[in-house]
């Protein structure tokens, strides 16, 4: 028998409203009424139209925006119970913003990754086991660090950017579309140092993205948001089993998931529920007899 | 974020909205003028009542015209003070005499038009250049009044274009040091305590990417600009020409039986003259 995890609500999130120049012509009401719960040691994935209000959501987890209404609960207590130790809460959650690049200020990476845990108070050796721990993570090796952020491309940029939250050692990690904008092995190098962060430290992860196939591929569970609000959750089979809801809303499913669905009504014997291009390969190869 | 500095734009649907900016830059200009015409409690009269006419003609909430007057309340009220103690009136109309200061029904008086001369002139101004017009086309209209200037090789396009290009990035480097600011703040860093001196240290990792950022956002401009043949400003044409409607030429004339209408009232003086 495999020991049964009990997953424990790290963060909840209670009826949280939050409108953007409240009062002016230019009011926006970007969250109503969120209700959600971000479990530890699994990824959980936030997808949703532009302008849905992802990015206002995960800056509410570490109280960069104060939510109008609602409560924001980090293992239990209230994050706002006193507004002056918000910054404690910051070091416990861990914020990549969306283009985390232009972040990026120190003459050197190295110090750059450094600034996080210099601010925490660590001593010397701790944050240089740190800094080497989480360019690990992501992927930098010691000739980049020693350079200039600057004249990083800017894929590393990024992953400096990512390391220097990481180094935090964050006991939820949130990255607002760290892959936007990258060619698909950069992809891949960042996505596999959030797992490796994940699986060190089990941490709760929680990723905004657009790109269906990468959230199908690496998050445990899914929030879909539309207009403000929580349109679905759950885990991955059971959100993109709901394609014409998705479409609805202006989202899609995994390309293959499509790929696999058509063959399914053309009669091949495959499954309709595949959602990555490795489980759709093995059913495949299955189907034919192949090995690899 | 537009409501930062945009801020002093309010967008509604009113006739002064729609006015040519050029005509708006005149009318503001005219009732300055008018303003400072004014000399007795008739024409004070007018010119107040003219700034409610305006704010319910352009719609323009008038908490927001409240928030704008805020502003200049101490500058206001000194400039009242200044008229009451310092003007020297009638001997017998002397209200209050005490010690050395004396307090004449003149001083009253002025204090009272000077306070409606300043509203007046910033409600006005305000109604007509930056509540209803946005920045891009006020340096429209001023580029287009001081086009005569070109005569003179005065570079007026360059300017008008350095002006746009300048309130046009406001808010869009408001928005990236906001954006830098909580980055940095989710790794700790703290802008709102210690000494002036750490605070001034803390905004280095804030100043840096920003400078960093303004100087590529520069380049990419000044590249997207060459890329799209810009040379300056002769032979070019507008995508919005500016052009005056009959709503603009009846506002001239408004305003100029408005001016007529304060001289002729100076002229006859009723009661005290300033
Ligand atoms: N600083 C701000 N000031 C005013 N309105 C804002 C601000 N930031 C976001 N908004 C508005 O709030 C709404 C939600 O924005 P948010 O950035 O949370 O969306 P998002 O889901 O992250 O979108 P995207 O996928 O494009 O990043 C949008 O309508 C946006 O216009
Ligand atoms: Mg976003």
């Amino acid at each position: 028998m495999t020991p049964v995890r009990i997953k424990m609500s790290k963060i909840t999130v209670e009826n949280v409203s939050y409108v953007y120049s409240a009062g002016t012509p230019f009011e926006v009401k970007a969250l109503d009424d969120i209700n959600l719960s971000i479990e530890e040691n699994r990824i959980t994935g936030i997808i949703g139209h532009t302008g849905s209000g992802k990015s206002t959501l995960v800056q509410m987890f570490n109280g960069l925006v104060r939510p109008d209404e609602g409560r924001i609960l980090l293992d239990g207590a209230d994050i706002w119970e006193n507004p002056k130790e918000i910054g404690k809460v910051r070091f416990k959650v861990g914020l990549v913003m969306q283009y985390p690049e232009y972040q990026l200020f120190e003459e050197t990476v190295k110090a750059d990754i450094a600034f996080g845990p210099k601010n925490m108070g660590l001593d010397e050796d701790e944050i240089k086991n740190r800094v080497s721990e989480c360019a690990g993570f992501v992927g930098l090796g010691q000739n980049e660090l020693d350079k200039s952020p600057f004249d990083l491309s800017g894929g590393q940029k990024r992953r400096a950017a990512i390391a220097g939250v990481m180094a935090m050692k964050p006991e939820v990690l949130v990255l607002d579309e760290p892959a936007a904008g990258l060619d698909p092995a950069g992809r891949a190098s960042i996505f596999d140092g959030i797992v490796k962060y994940k699986n060190s430290t089990g941490a709760a992860v929680i990723i905004v993205s657009h790109s269906m196939e990468d959230m199908a591929k690496y998050c445990d569970y899914l929030i879909v948001m539309a207009d403000a609000k929580v349109f679905m959750t759950g885990d991955r089979d059971t959100v993109f089993s709901n394609s014409s809801q998705l479409e609805n809303i202006g989202l899609d499913i995994p390309q293959i998931t499509k790929v696999m669905t058509l063959l399914c009504e053309a009669g091949v014997n495959v499954s309709k529920s595949i959602y990555t291009v490795e489980d759709a390969e093995r059913a495949l190869l299955k189907l034919f007899g192949g090995v690899r | 974020m537009k409501g930062i500095v945009l801020g002093q734009y309010y967008p509604a649907d009113s006739v002064i909205h729609r006015l040519d900016p050029r005509i708006k830059i005149i009318l503001a200009l005219i009732y300055i003028v008018c303003s400072f015409l004014c000399r007795n409690i008739f024409s004070f009269v007018l010119l107040f009542m003219s700034s409610i006419v305006l704010i319910l003609v352009s719609r323009i909430p008038l908490k927001i015209v409240f928030r704008s007057l805020r502003a200049i309340i101490f500058i206001m009220l000194f400039t009242a003070v200044l008229n009451v103690f310092w003007t020297k009136g009638e001997p017998e109309n002397l209200l209050v005499s005490w010690k050395f200061i004396n307090i004449y029904t003149e001083g009253i008086y002025n204090a009272v038009f000077i306070v409606v001369r300043i509203v007046s002139m910033i409600i006005g101004s305000s109604i007509f250049m930056t509540y209803t017009t946005t920045p891009i086309q006020l340096t429209d209209g001023i580029e287009r009044l001081l086009s005569p200037l070109k005569k003179l090789h005065v570079p007026v396009h360059e300017f008008a274009m350095m002006m746009t290009i300048a309130l046009r990035f406001i808010p869009i480097i408001v928005e990236e040091t906001q954006k830098i600011m909580s980055a940095q703040k989710a790794r700790g860093a703290d802008f709102s305590s210690g000494s002036l001196m750490k605070r001034a240290k803390a905004l280095v990792p804030v100043l840096i990417p920003l400078f960093i950022s303004a100087f590529r956002r520069a380049g990419d401009l000044a590249t997207a600009m060459t890329c799209r043949c810009y040379r300056g400003g002769k032979g070019r044409t507008k995508m919005t020409v500016l052009k005056c409607r009959a709503r603009d030429y009846v506002m001239l004339a408004v305003s100029a039986a408005f001016t007529a209408a304060v001289v002729v009232i100076n002229i006859y003086s009723f009661g005290y003259t300033m």
